[in-house]
C-alpha cells in the first residue's frame, strides 16, 4: 500500500528486484525463486503466504540476509546488500533484523533471560543496558517470573514469547517470523499473533510473517501470495 | 578473526562468558576432555621434573665428588672377575701415588664397615656404611657441616672415639634435637658425635643407598676397634691440581697402580678408578630408561588428549548445530563462532593442564618416595604445561572450531527441525 507510492527520493525499507534463487543438485538446477520483485515499506505488517514448498522460507531467508539471491537486487534501507561482506551482513542482521522461528530455537542450556540477551552479546551495547531492556521485554511478553527458567521448563507458547523478546533486544527495524505459530495450538497462536501485531502497532516495527495458515495471515494488513517462485499477488 | 579481536574487545570478553556457559552445560563431555588432557600433562610434568631432577643430581654429584678428584676402589667392580680379591689397595699404593704421581696433591685412604647398628637411648638405626676417614673429611668432600666441627688431625692421630653423623641417622636417632656432644653406641663402642653433615639427598655411585645414611669416624679408630685389615683400604681418594687433565691423570694413575701391583700385560686391573663423569654415566644409564619410557608415555598421552578433544568437539559441533545456526542468524560472525569454540577448547585444556600438573606432582612425589626418580619441581613445569595445553587446544581444536564457524545458518537451523 504505502510502500509502492513512496519510490523516488525516499526508498522503501525493503526493495527486491527480480530476485532469483536456484539450487544446483546433481547437475539439475532447481529454481525456487524465479524473479521476485517486491517492496515493503517501513511500518508494514505483511504475511507471505503460499503452498508448502513454494519458496516462502527461501524468500524470508533472503530478506533476513541469511541467504543471498542467485541474481537480482536486494536493497535494505536503501542500500544494496549484494555488495556487503559476510561480516557486514552479520552486523546488519544483528542490528536491523529480529528473527522468530517455527521451532523457537532457544539455547537449551541458557535461561530465558540469557536467551533474550543473546543477540545483544554480539552488539556493542553495554551489558547493563541490555539486561535492563531484556527485563522490560520479558515483562512485555508476560514472563518476568520465568526469567530464570530454562527452555525445557517452559511451554511452547512461553518459549515463542521468549523468542519474540529476543528478536527485539537490539531494537531492530524489521521482524521476520517463519511460521511462528506452526507448532502452537490455536489459542496460543492467537496470543503470539496479538503480540506481533502489538510490536508492529505500538513499536512501529516492520513485521513480515511467513505462514500457510489463513487465520494467522489475517492479523497482517497485507498478504503477499507466493506461487511457483513468483509473487502472485501482494 | 583478527578483525573481531581488534575491533571488539567487548565481544571477545563476552565470548569468554559464552564459552564458559557452554562448557558448564556439557559437563560430562568437558570432564572427559579435561581428564584426557590431564593425563598427558601429568606425564609431561613427571618427565620434566625427573629430567630436571637428574640434571640437578648430576651437578650435585660432580660437586660432591669434585671435578678434580678420582676414587680408586679395590677390585674390578665393573667386571667382577671370579676369584678376584677386593683388598688390593695398600699403604704402599697410597705412598707411591703421593710420591710419584704427577699432578696429584692429596691421597686420602678410606676404609669402611658395612651394616652397623647405631644405638642411642632406646633407639636403633642401622647405617649401611661407617666410613673410616682422615682429617678434614667434610672439607675435602665439599660437604658442609650443618652443625659441629670436622674430624681433626688429632682425632686421627689418637684414634679418638668421635664421629660425624649423616643426616639420615641423625634424624632417626635424635629427631629434631641436636646430636652434637651426644654419645652413640656404634656396635659396642661409645662414640661422641662432633659434627653433623648437611642433607645431600641423593644416592651415590649408582647404588640405591642414600649418601646421607652414613657415619664417619677416624680411620685409625675404625681400624683398631673393628679389627679391620691394617694393610689394605677399601678406597683411595686422589685429588689433582688440574681438573682439565683428569683423563691423563687417570691413565697415569692406572699405569702406576698396575706397576705397583705387578700386573702382567694380560692380567686385568684389580682396582677401579672412578671420576665424577664415570659416576654420571652410570646414573644416566639408570634414569635414562625411565625418562625415555615417560617421554613416550607423555607424548602418547598428549596425543590421546588431543584426539579426545577433537572428537568430542566435532561431536559437540554437530549436536549444537541449532545453537550455532541461531547465533549466526542473530548476528554472530564466523570469527565470533570460531573464537567461542576455540575458547572452549582452551579452557578445557587449561583445566586439564592444572589438574595434570597436580596429578603429575602427586605421581612424581610417590615415584621419588619409592626412590625411582629424583624430581625437581620448578615454575618451568607450570609454564610448559600451560604452553602444551594451549598447543593442544589450537592444534586439535582448530578444525572443529572452523567447522562450527563455517556452518551455514540456514542448514544449521534446518538440522533442528
Ligand atoms: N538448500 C537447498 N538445496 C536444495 N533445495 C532446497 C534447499 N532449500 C530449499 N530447497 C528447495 O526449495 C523449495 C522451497 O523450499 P522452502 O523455501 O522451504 O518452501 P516453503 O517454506 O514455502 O515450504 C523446496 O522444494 C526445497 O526442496
Ligand atoms: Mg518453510
Amino acid at each position: 500500500m504505502t510502500g509502492q507510492a513512496s519510490s523516488g527520493e525516499s526508498e522503501p525499507l525493503i526493495r527486491l528486484t527480480d530476485v532469483t534463487r536456484s539450487y544446483v543438485m546433481g547437475g539439475v538446477t532447481n529454481t525456487v525463486l524465479a524473479g521476485v520483485t517486491l517492496d515493503v515499506a517501513a511500518g508494514e505488517f505483511a504475511a507471505i503466504m503460499g503452498p508448502s514448498g513454494s519458496g516462502k522460507s527461501t524468500l524470508l531467508h533472503i530478506l533476513g540476509l541469511l541467504d543471498r539471491p542467485s541474481s537480482g537486487s536486494y536493497r535494505l534501507r536503501g542500500r544494496e546488500t549484494g555488495e556487503l561482506s559476510d561480516d557486514a551482513l552479520s552486523h546488519l542482521r544483528n542490528q536491523a533484523i529480529g528473527f522468530v522461528f517455527q521451532s523457537f530455537y532457544l539455547i537449551p542450556y541458557a535461561t530465558a533471560l540469557d536467551n533474550v540477551l543473546l543477540p545483544g552479546l554480539y552488539s556493542d551495547a553495554p551489558r547493563a543496558a541490555l539486561v535492563r531492556r531484556a527485563g522490560e521485554l520479558l515483562d512485555k511478553v508476560g514472563l518476568t517470573s520465568q526469567a530464570r527458567h530454562k527452555p525445557s521448563q517452559l511451554s511452547g507458547g512461553q518459549q515463542q514469547r521468549v523468542a519474540l523478546a529476543r528478536s527485539l533486544i537490539n531494537d531492530p527495524d524489521l521482524i521476520l517470523a517463519d511460521e511462528p505459530t506452526g507448532q502452537l495450538d490455536s489459542a496460543t497462536s492467537r496470543e503470539i499473533m496479538e503480540l506481533l501485531a502489538a510490536i508492529n502497532r505500538d513499536a512501529g516495527k516492520t513485521v513480515i510473517v511467513v505462514t500457510h495458515d489463513p487465520d494467522t495471515a489475517a492479523y497482517a494488513r497485507r498478504q503477499i501470495l507466493v506461487t511457483d517462485g513468483r509473487v502472485a499477488r501482494s | 578473526m583478527w578483525r573481531v579481536l581488534s575491533r571488539y574487545p567487548r565481544l571477545l570478553w563476552r565470548l569468554q562468558g559464552v564459552a564458559g556457559q557452554a562448557l558448564l552445560a556439557h559437563k560430562a563431555r568437558s570432564f572427559f576432555v579435561v581428564a584426557a588432557v590431564a593425563m598427558g600433562i601429568a606425564a609431561l610434568t613427571v618427565i620434566v621434573a625427573s629430567v630436571d631432577g637428574a640434571r640437578r643430581k648430576a651437578l650435585e654429584i660432580v660437586d660432591f665428588f669434585g671435578p678434580d678428584a678420582v676414587l680408586v676402589l679395590g677390585g674390578d667392580i665393573e667386571n667382577r672377575p671370579v676369584g678376584q680379591r677386593l683388598n688390593t689397595l695398600s699403604w704402599s699404593d697410597a705412598r707411591a701415588i703421593a710420591r710419584s704421581l704427577p699432578g696429584a696433591y692429596a691421597v686420602l685412604p678410606m676404609r669402611s664397615v658395612r651394616s652397623v647398628t647405631l644405638r642411642y637411648g632406646n633407639k636403633n638405626h642401622e647405617v649401611p656404611t661407617v666410613v673410616g676417614a682422615t682429617e678434614n673429611y667434610a672439607a675435602t668432600w665439599n660437604w658442609p657441616l650443618s652443625e659441629g666441627r670436622d674430624l681433626s688431625a688429632d682425632d686421627i692421630a689418637h684414634g679418638a672415639k668421635v664421629a660425624l653423623i649423616g643426616d639420615a641417622p641423625a634424624k632417626a636417632l635424635f629427631g629434631d634435637a641436636s646430636p652434637i656432644g651426644r654419645t652413640v653406641m656404634v656396635k659396642n663402642l661409645p662414640v661422641q658425635i662432633v659434627g653433623r653433615l648437611s642433607y645431600r639427598g641423593f644416592t651415590g655411585g649408582g647404588s640405591d643407598v642414600s649418601v646421607d645414611d652414613r657415619l664417619i669416624m677416624p680411620i685409625s679408630t675404625l681400624t683398631q676397634r673393628f679389627n679391620l685389615d691394617r694393610h689394605y683400604f677399601r678406597g683411595l681418594r686422589v685429588r689433582f691440581h688440574d681438573p682439565d687433565l683428569i683423563t691423563v691423570h687417570m691413565e697415569n694413575l692406572r699405569s702406576l697402580l698396575r706397576h705397583e701391583h705387578k700386573l702382567g700385560p694380560t692380567v686385568p686391573d684389580d682396582f677401579t678408578i672412578m671420576s665424577a663423569s664415570e659416576i654420571l654415566k652410570f646414573l644416566t644409564a639408570f634414569t635414562g630408561g625411565l625418562v625415555a619410557f615417560l617421554g613416550v608415555t607423555a607424548g602418547v598421552a598428549i596425543l590421546v588428549g588431543g584426539f579426545v578433544l577433537a572428537n568430542l568437539m566435532f561431536l559437540g559441533v554437530s549436536e549444537r548445530r541449532v545453537e550455532i545456526g541461531l547465533r549466526k542468524a542473530v548476528g554472530a560472525t564466523s570469527g565470533a563462532i570460531l573464537i567461542q569454540f576455540l575458547s572452549e577448547a582452551v579452557y578445557l585444556t587449561l583445566a586439564g593442564a592444572i589438574l595434570g600438573v597436580g596429578l603429575g606432582v602427586g605421581l612424581g612425589e610417590s615415584l621419588s618416595r619409592l626412590g625411582m626418580l629424583e624430581l625437581r619441581l620448578s615454575p618451568k613445569i607450570f609454564v610448559l604445561s600451560l604452553a602444551a595445553a594451549l598447543a593442544i587446544a589450537l592444534a586439535f581444536g582448530l578444525r572443529p572450531a572452523r567447522k562450527a564457524a563455517g556452518l551455514d545458518p540456514i542448514e544449521a537451523l534446518r538440522g533442528g527441525e
